[in-house]
Formats: C-alpha cells, sequence, structure tokens
C-alpha cells in the first residue's frame, strides 16, 4: 500500500504532467488536471487516515536516477546563465555543480540512507496544505490560462507547457517534505526551484525573464549553501549516517561545529522562504500568471523554504542559532509589513503579506517552545488557506478590471459584490479575530516573550498588518449611494476553487480546538515534544505552560464564542436595516453637489460652477515606507542578521 | 458562578453606556466652565441620544450599517472580556477589530470628508495599536500570564513596576477619548473640526449607535487604566477617573496636532517608554 501511496504522492503528477503535455484539447486536459487533483486530495486525506510510516522505495536503482536528473537540471541552469548572459545565475550554478561532482566522484560518497523517506504528522501535514489547496489552484488555473491567453490574442497556445509544470510542481513538494535522505531532499529542492523558474518565466515577456532569472539565482546561492552542508555533514560525521534528517534532528551529531550545516540549511530555507534581502525575487514573481502567485505563495515553494527551518528546530533548539533565526524572521516579518503600506499593486501587498508572515513562521521555529512550534504549524496551514484564496481573488479581479493597481480596484463592491464579498473575507481572515491567522499571532506573541526584541518586532509588524489591508479593502468598498448591485457570475472553475478556500477558512478556523487536539498536536511533537501545552476547553483554546508540576494558564483564546460575535455582528445590521430608496441621501459635499439631488452623483460645481467630478484615492505614504526610503537600509540590517547567524555559529 | 458571571455582564452591559453617557455629560459641563461657559446640563448626552433614535432614517449606503454595528459590537464584547477578565492580548484584539470596522465605515462611501477621517483613524490606530499590545506584554513579563484574572491575584499593584507604560496608556487615553492634541479622526469640538470626520455620514439613529459605542468605548478604558492598581480596586477606579478629569484639562489648554507628529511621538517616545520598561523587567525578572 505504501508503494502506491508514495508513487500517487510524488510520480503521478510527473505522469498526469507529460500526459497534459501530450492533450491539445481544452476540456481534455482540464479533464485530466480535475482527475490528477481528486486522486491527489484522495491520497493526502489516505495519508492522514493511514498515520506516519517510513519508505525505502525500491526495485530500482532511484538513487542513480535522481543524482543524473540533479546533473541535468544543474546544466540547464549553466545553459540558462550562458544564454541570458546571466552570470550570476552561471556563478551560481556553477557553485553547486562543482560540489556536487566533488562529492560524488572524489570523496565517493555513498548516499544509500535508510529511511529514505520519513513521513510523520509534520509531513502528512504539509502533504494534506501541497495536495488540497495546490490542486485546487491547479483547477482555477485551467480556466484562468485560457481566459489569460484570450486576452492577450496568443497565435500559439502554451497552456498545456504551464500546467505541466504546476502539476509537477506539487510532486516536487510531495517528495520534499517526505525526504529523510538528504541528498534526495536536495533534488526536490532543486526541482521546486527549476518549476518556479519555469512559471515565473512562462509569459517569456523581458521583465518575465529578468524576475525568473533573478529567483533561480537567488535560490540557487541557498541550493549552494545546501550542498555544502551536505558535504560537510558527511566529511566530518562519518559518512551517510549523518545524511539522514532524523539523524539531524534526533541529536544524533557529535564533534564540533556541528551548528554550521545547520545554520547553512536554515540559510538555504530562508532564500526560499523569500526572506529580506531576499524579497525581490517573490516580488519579481509576481509579473507571472496569478495562478503562479497563488501556487508559489500558499502552499508550495515558500512554504518549502519555513518547513525545512520548522522541521530543523529540534537541531538548534537552545542555541545561540535559535535566537539568531528567531531575530532574521521577526525582523523580516516588521520591514515587510512596512513595505506593504507603500504598496499601490494588489498583488504586490500580497507578497509583501506572505513574506512578512513567513517571517513569523520562521520567527516561532527560532523562538522554538512547544507553543511557538504550534503557532508555526497553524500559521502554515491558516495562512495557505487565506493568502491561496486572496491570490485566486486577485486573479479573479484581474480578470474583470484587467488590472492590478489598487486604484483601478475602487468602488469594487458595485462591479462585482461576489468577488468583493470573498475577497474581503479572505482580507479580514488575514488580521482580525476570530479568524485562524490572528489565532496563529495570538499564540505567537503570547510564546514571544523568551525573546523580547522578536515581541517587540511583532507588535510593530501586526499593528502596521492592520494599516496595509485596512486601506486596501477600505478601497475596495467605495460606493455611491444606490441599491441593487447584479451579482456577476463567475466560471466554475473559479467559483469552485474559491468557495472550498472560503469555506476552508471558517471550518478548520471553528473547528481549530479539535484539530489540534486530534491531529496538529502530534505534529507539533515530531517537532518538539511540549504536550499539553494548548489543551481544549469545549470552545475555549487555553494555553498552558507545565511549570513546578502545576499548570500555569497563559491566555484563553474562546474559539465558538468569537465567532458567535461576529455572527451576531453581520446579523444585525439585516434584521435591523431594511433600507428603502427613499431613504438614500447623497454624500455631504458642502452643499455643492451638482446632478440635481439624485443621490447617487459624485459631481460637484467647482470654482465658477463648472461641474467637476470628484475623486477620491488611497494614502501610500511612499516618502515614509517607500521601497526606495526602507529598503537599503532593512536589507542592510537583514543582511548583518544572516551574516551574525552563520558567522556566530562558526565564531561561539 | 456562571449565574453571577452572567448577571455581572448583564450589569455591565446596561450600566456602562448609563456611566459613560454621564461621563461624556460630565466632559462638557467642566469643559464649558474651563472656557468660561455654562454649559449643558450633565444628562445632555441622554437628550442628544434619544433625539437622535427619534431621527429619519437616512442612509448613504447600505454598507455603512455592517461596519457601525461591527464597531459597537466588537466594543462590547472587548468590554466584556475585561469584565470577565479573560485574555488582554486578545482584548486589544478585539478592540483594533472596533477600530477597523469605524474606519471601514468612513471608506465605505465616496464621501471625501469621511476618506479624511478614517485615514486619519486609520493613523490613529498605527499610533496607539503598538502601546496597548506592549502593554499586554508588560503585563505577562509582571505576571507570567495575559489574563487579567491573573492581574487580581497579585497584590503588589501594576503601577508600581509598570509606570512608564501607565504614562504611554495615558497617552492612548487623549487618542482614543479624541481629546486635543489628537482629535484628529473627529472631534467633540465644532471649532477644530474638518465637518464630522470619519462619522460625517452617519446621521439620525445610526449616528446615535457611534454615540453609544463611544460611551461603552470610554469604560473600557477607564477600565484598563484601572487594571493598574487592583488591590483594592477602588484605588484603580480613582486613578482612572484622576486620568479622566487630567484629559479634559489637556483637551483644554493644547491645539491640534498634525497626524504625522501623533503617529512620531507615538513611535518615539511612546514606544521607548514600553520598551525600556519590559526591558527592565525582562533584565532584572528574567523570563518567568
Amino acid at each position: 500500500m505504501a508503494d502506491s501511496m508514495m508513487a500517487i504522492a510524488i510520480l503521478l503528477p510527473v505522469v498526469a504532467g507529460f500526459l497534459i503535455l501530450a492533450v491539445r484539447n481544452y476540456f481534455a486536459r482540464g479533464a485530466v488536471v480535475i482527475l490528477t487533483a481528486l486522486i491527489l486530495i484522495a491520497n493526502s486525506i489516505y495519508f492522514t487516515l493511514k498515520g506516519p510510516f517510513t519508505y525505502t522505495p525500491g526495485g530500482f536503482n532511484w538513487g542513480l536516477l535522481i543524482t543524473i536528473l540533479d546533473y541535468g537540471i544543474l546544466i540547464f541552469y549553466l545553459y540558462i546563465g550562458i544564454s541570458l548572459r546571466n552570470w550570476l545565475v552561471l556563478i551560481f550554478a556553477l557553485t553547486q555543480i562543482i560540489p556536487l561532482a566533488y562529492f560524488e566522484f572524489v570523496m565517493k560518497a555513498h548516499i544509500e540512507v535508510t529511511p529514505a523517506f520519513v513521513i510523520d504528522n509534520l509531513s502528512i501535514v504539509m502533504t494534506l496544505v501541497i495536495s488540497i489547496i495546490g490542486s485546487l489552484i491547479c483547477i482555477y488555473a485551467i480556466r484562468y490560462m485560457y481566459d489569460h491567453e484570450h486576452h492577450l490574442h496568443l497565435e500559439k497556445s502554451k497552456q498545456s507547457r504551464f500546467l505541466f509544470w504546476l502539476v509537477l510542481f506539487l510532486g516536487a513538494m510531495n517528495g520534499l517534505v517526505f525526504a529523510n535522505n538528504l541528498v534526495w531532499l536536495y533534488f526536490f529542492w532543486e526541482v521546486t526551484t527549476l518549476c518556479c523558474y519555469q512559471l515565473i518565466s512562462h509569459d517569456r515577456t523581458e521583465l518575465a525573464i529578468k524576475n525568473a532569472a533573478r529567483a533561480l539565482w537567488m535560490n540557487a546561492t541557498g541550493g549552494t549553501a545546501f550542498i555544502l552542508a551536505i558535504i560537510y555533514l558527511y566529511a566530518t560525521q562519518g559518512g551517510a549516517n549523518a545524511l539522514s534528517m532524523q539523524t539531524i534532528i534526533g541529536g544524533g551529531l557529535q564533534g564540533t561545529l556541528v551548528l554550521l550545516p545547520v545554520a547553512l540549511m536554515c540559510y538555504t530555507g530562508c532564500t526560499k522562504a523569500a526572506q529580506m534581502p531576499f524579497q525581490s525575487w517573490l516580488l519579481g514573481a509576481m509579473v507571472a500568471p496569478t495562478p503562479v502567485s497563488a501556487l508559489l505563495h500558499s502552499s508550495t515553494m515558500v512554504k518549502a523554504g519555513v518547513y525545512l527551518v520548522v522541521r530543523l528546530a529540534p537541531a538548534f533548539a537552545g542555541t545561540y542559532l535559535s535566537i539568531a533565526i528567531a531575530m532574521v524572521g521577526a525582523f523580516t516579518f516588521f520591514g515587510t509589513s512596512a513595505l506593504a503600506i507603500s504598496q499601490t499593486t494588489g498583488k504586490r501587498v500580497l507578497a509583501y503579506s506572505t513574506i512578512a508572515n513567513l517571517g513569523l513562521i520562521i520567527a516561532c521555529a527560532g523562538i522554538n517552545t512547544p507553543l511557538s512550534i504550534a503557532a508555526a504549524i497553524m500559521l502554515i496551514i491558516f495562512h495557505a488557506i487565506s493568502k491561496g484564496l486572496l491570490f485566486l481573488c486577485a486573479g479573479t479581479i484581474e480578470h474583470q478590471i484587467w488590472s492590478r493597481e489598487i486604484e483601478d480596484m475602487e468602488g469594487l463592491a458595485v462591479k462585482a459584490p461576489l468577488t468583493t464579498l470573498i475577497t474581503a473575507v479572505g482580507i479580514l481572515s488575514m488580521f482580525l479575530p476570530p479568524f485562524g491567522m490572528l489565532l496563529g499571532k495570538w499564540i505567537a506573541l503570547e510564546a514571544a516573550y523568551i525573546v523580547p526584541l522578536a515581541a517587540v518586532f511583532f507588535v510593530l509588524a501586526s499593528t502596521l498588518t492592520i494599516v496595509f489591508w485596512t486601506k486596501w479593502l477600505g478601497r475596495l468598498l467605495q460606493v455611491l449611494p444606490k441599491l441593487g448591485w447584479p451579482i456577476e457570475r463567475l466560471s466554475p472553475s473559479y467559483a469552485v476553487p474559491l468557495w472550498t478556500l472560503l469555506i476552508g477558512i471558517f471550518v478548520i478556523g471553528i473547528g481549530i480546538g479539535p484539530i489540534y487536539q486530534n491531529f496538529l498536536l502530534a505534529a507539533t511533537n515530531n517537532v518538539i515534544s511540549g504536550n499539553q501545552i494548548i489543551s481544549l476547553g469545549l470552545n475555549n483554546l487555553v494555553l498552558t505552560t507545565p511549570s513546578f508540576l502545576q499548570r500555569e494558564i497563559l491566555g484563553v483564546f474562546p474559539v465558538w464564542p468569537l465567532y458567535l460575535i461576529l455572527i451576531v455582528a453581520l446579523l444585525l445590521p439585516f434584521l435591523m436595516i431594511g433600507l428603502k430608496p427613499t431613504e438614500l441621501r447623497p454624500v455631504y459635499m458642502c452643499g455643492e453637489q451638482a446632478g440635481g439631488g439624485a443621490p447617487d452623483t459624485d459631481e460637484w460645481f467647482a470654482e465658477a460652477d463648472t461641474v467637476t467630478k470628484c475623486q477620491l484615492g488611497g494614502y501610500y505614504y511612499q516618502n515614509i515606507f517607500g521601497e526606495k526610503r526602507v529598503c537599503p537600509w532593512a536589507n542592510a540590517i537583514a543582511i548583518l542578521l544572516l551574516v551574525i547567524m552563520i558567522g556566530g555559529v562558526i565564531v561561539l | 458562578m456562571m449565574i453571577n458571571q452572567l448577571l455581572l455582564v448583564f450589569i455591565v452591559l446596561v450600566g456602562a453606556p448609563i456611566v459613560g453617557g454621564l461621563l461624556f455629560g460630565i466632559d462638557r459641563k467642566i469643559t464649558a466652565r474651563m472656557q468660561g461657559r455654562y454649559g449643558p446640563p450633565i444628562v445632555q448626552p441622554f437628550y442628544d441620544f434619544f433625539k437622535l433614535l427619534g431621527k429619519q432614517h437616512i442612509a448613504v449606503s447600505k454598507m455603512q450599517f455592517v461596519w457601525i454595528y461591527g464597531y459597537l459590537v466588537f466594543m462590547i464584547a472587548s468590554l466584556i472580556f475585561l469584565v470577565l477578565k479573560s485574555d488582554f492580548l486578545l482584548l486589544v484584539f478585539l478592540l483594533g477589530f472596533a477600530a477597523v470596522s469605524l474606519v471601514l465605515g468612513g471608506f465605505s462611501t465616496k464621501s471625501p470628508y469621511a476618506h479624511f477621517g478614517a485615514n486619519r483613524e486609520l493613523m490613529q490606530i498605527m499610533a496607539y495599536e503598538p502601546i496597548l499590545l506592549l502593554l499586554a506584554i508588560g503585563i505577562y513579563a509582571q505576571n507570567g500570564s495575559f489574563l487579567i484574572s491573573e492581574i487580581f491575584k497579585h497584590d503588589k499593584p501594576l503601577l508600581f513596576t509598570l509606570w512608564p507604560l501607565f504614562l504611554a496608556v495615558l497617552y492612548v487615553l487623549t487618542i482614543k477619548m479624541r481629546k486635543s492634541p489628537f482629535d484628529i479622526a473627529t472631534s467633540h469640538h465644532g471649532h477644530q473640526e474638518v465637518v464630522k470626520g470619519v462619522t460625517t455620514e452617519y446621521s439620525g439613529p445610526y449616528f446615535a449607535l457611534f454615540h453609544l459605542a463611544e460611551w461603552y468605548e470610554i469604560i473600557l478604558l477607564l477600565g484598563i487604566i484601572a487594571l493598574f492598581w487592583t488591590n483594592p480596586l477602588w484605588v484603580g477606579i480613582l486613578i482612572a477617573l484622576a486620568a479622566f478629569i487630567i484629559e479634559l484639562f489637556i483637551d483644554n489648554i493644547a491645539a491640534r496636532l498634525t497626524v504625522s507628529w501623533m503617529v512620531r511621538l507615538s513611535w518615539s517616545v511612546g514606544l521607548i517608554l514600553g520598551i525600556a520598561n519590559i526591558a527592565y523587567i525582562y533584565f532584572t525578572k528574567g523570563v518567568s
């Protein structure tokens, strides 16, 4: 059974991908994608039911195949570097291929690790996120890419190619979260980088290729650090046994400088999670079609980065490195939240907010208490759902108004009430109680006092978060006094993923108590054991610490009562107020309203009674939070923090 | 226990607006006397409230109502959290939701004045939210818990160790009470108002709801200040009332500052007070 489960999780997306490449018919291709999505979802649920196990594939020399493919990918990077004349890509391809060749031919390394895959509860959480949310995004992409090409008037369709990389991504991610053998983990890591490059550069515009190349070289620095960590482990820890993730996190490393490879791998995680100063690659990735952004931000790519750091947490628990990682994450959370305020493009706000939340997750891994790890895992799940939904909303909005600018979304509530409603719930779910993201933030803040400076950054960042989300939502809601907005129709390929994710926000949010108790607690214990840290009343989340055998209560989050309050707040206006057209009035304009008394006018008499249209705009505070203002010093601090993180491990 | 709590919540839900309304009446009386006027009777806010309720229902958009009710409901919710001595951090987040609702209410019209007010209200949130969150962390540093009930279990008042944060919270009180120099989003005084700021487009019964929420808010804020001295609680309440009177004086001797000054002051002086306070406790007490 394990054989077929693993094959479906990792190899099925590959096979399906080639099938998609071969099929040229829109409907047949869509059917293949939907079928693959359904099988992946069912398979991930089956993983949950079966529970943890270990697995080593046999019957074929998989290690050799992976080595060959490794070189294939790296040689392809070399080719990209040369053909684009991008020296950074070329250099960082060489810094990977040369050490890898040294490792395999000079050191003649044996890289058989048993078990090759360890599927524990954390992996299962990840595979659920990848398979369910990732699959929904693939379904969304079927119709999106059709509309996208229709709008661009392309002669030759590239939808198959796009969906191929999209589906392949899911397989690579599944492999990544299951792999125990570091060399295999490295391979899947590189496959995700490759998929990411192909998807960002999909439109083949100059900007797309440039940004894709940037994503490639920045992630290749991470890959380089990873391969160096592998070589260091192999050379100093006596062979292939040290290349097992379980050995590393199980305290199996001995000798001096054992933290160095761990620090290098955390650096790798930070590059993939686009932590400062690497945020620019994820921002650049915004040029790609929106399903790519949705996939990169919610369930794949960046989540691989935070997964690696969270996974490694036991290896650096209680050390200097742990605090350094907490600071790197917390600073990114703060810096990118500030940058998000200045952004005028919806997708860029989302991108900065993603990086900020990933920073929060990484900081939680660095704080490294059972509480903060629980917060990290919850944040991974909640963030994947909410951010997946928001990107799909951004794509839907883009295909309605053909713009990504927030100012163009002014008054979207009239043009597309349904999309606006879903977007509004998505935005509110990012930063307000009782929704899951705030629950995660709440736990993180309660856990953060151990690293007080990180706690201060959390406080500042969560305030800035309120500002940029509210600003954006406010622009969507601006309407003229008018009743009866016609509700727009959404294609099922859009509607099904949107509604599923929207319902997901509420189901996971309301059910978080039982879900934590029955499922996430085990995942937390895979990282750090601390049973009973979050206990569950019928409807309350209660945080406790087991100090002096007597449990002290840290805080209480009454989940259900809070949702009840939300429902009351939403129901009251509908029950209390029915607005008649005769009760509508124009807004106050000092009595200078034009339009002859009709309420839905935004024209007024300016100088010499010229009728002028009233125009409102959002504030973006460019002179305070603009990229030009913030980035230079913020990047400098972030680089310094990374240097301190890795350098400190060597010096101390 | 359960019955007692329900009774307490009920008393507060009914009593808070009465006391809050009276406080606003006292505010108007004292302010008038300071300005050499006779001033309205102390129950004037209630006259105003019932008059507003009886006015014609007119509105500029349906969406406004969702947010004004959100403002009221979440304000009441955070007050209930205080009364039930629940989690202080969560209380701050709920108060944040209430404030965000008011901002979105302003944004959901195409009114230039409401937009001015909403943008300013948002900057006010940015100014005071970190201080309140730092207060939560300060309380945790002192008591090892975010629960308000834990504050009541300690004999030593928070004021002794958290006095820098107390000063910072007074600053927050000025912003939240919409008093000069920070009556930026909307003001109680007509003479320094950009029309009516964030509340411009609310009228009649819906404007009454805004007042009701404000009455709950003042009780909530004074309650938070009273937490600085909980044993015995009457000392804390006296401190809160003293803070209230001080705000009235500040209101009458200060002129309105600009938005950027408000944010700059709170992100420099306010945050330094808070951070220094927490750092001091951290280094003297260590991680509890």
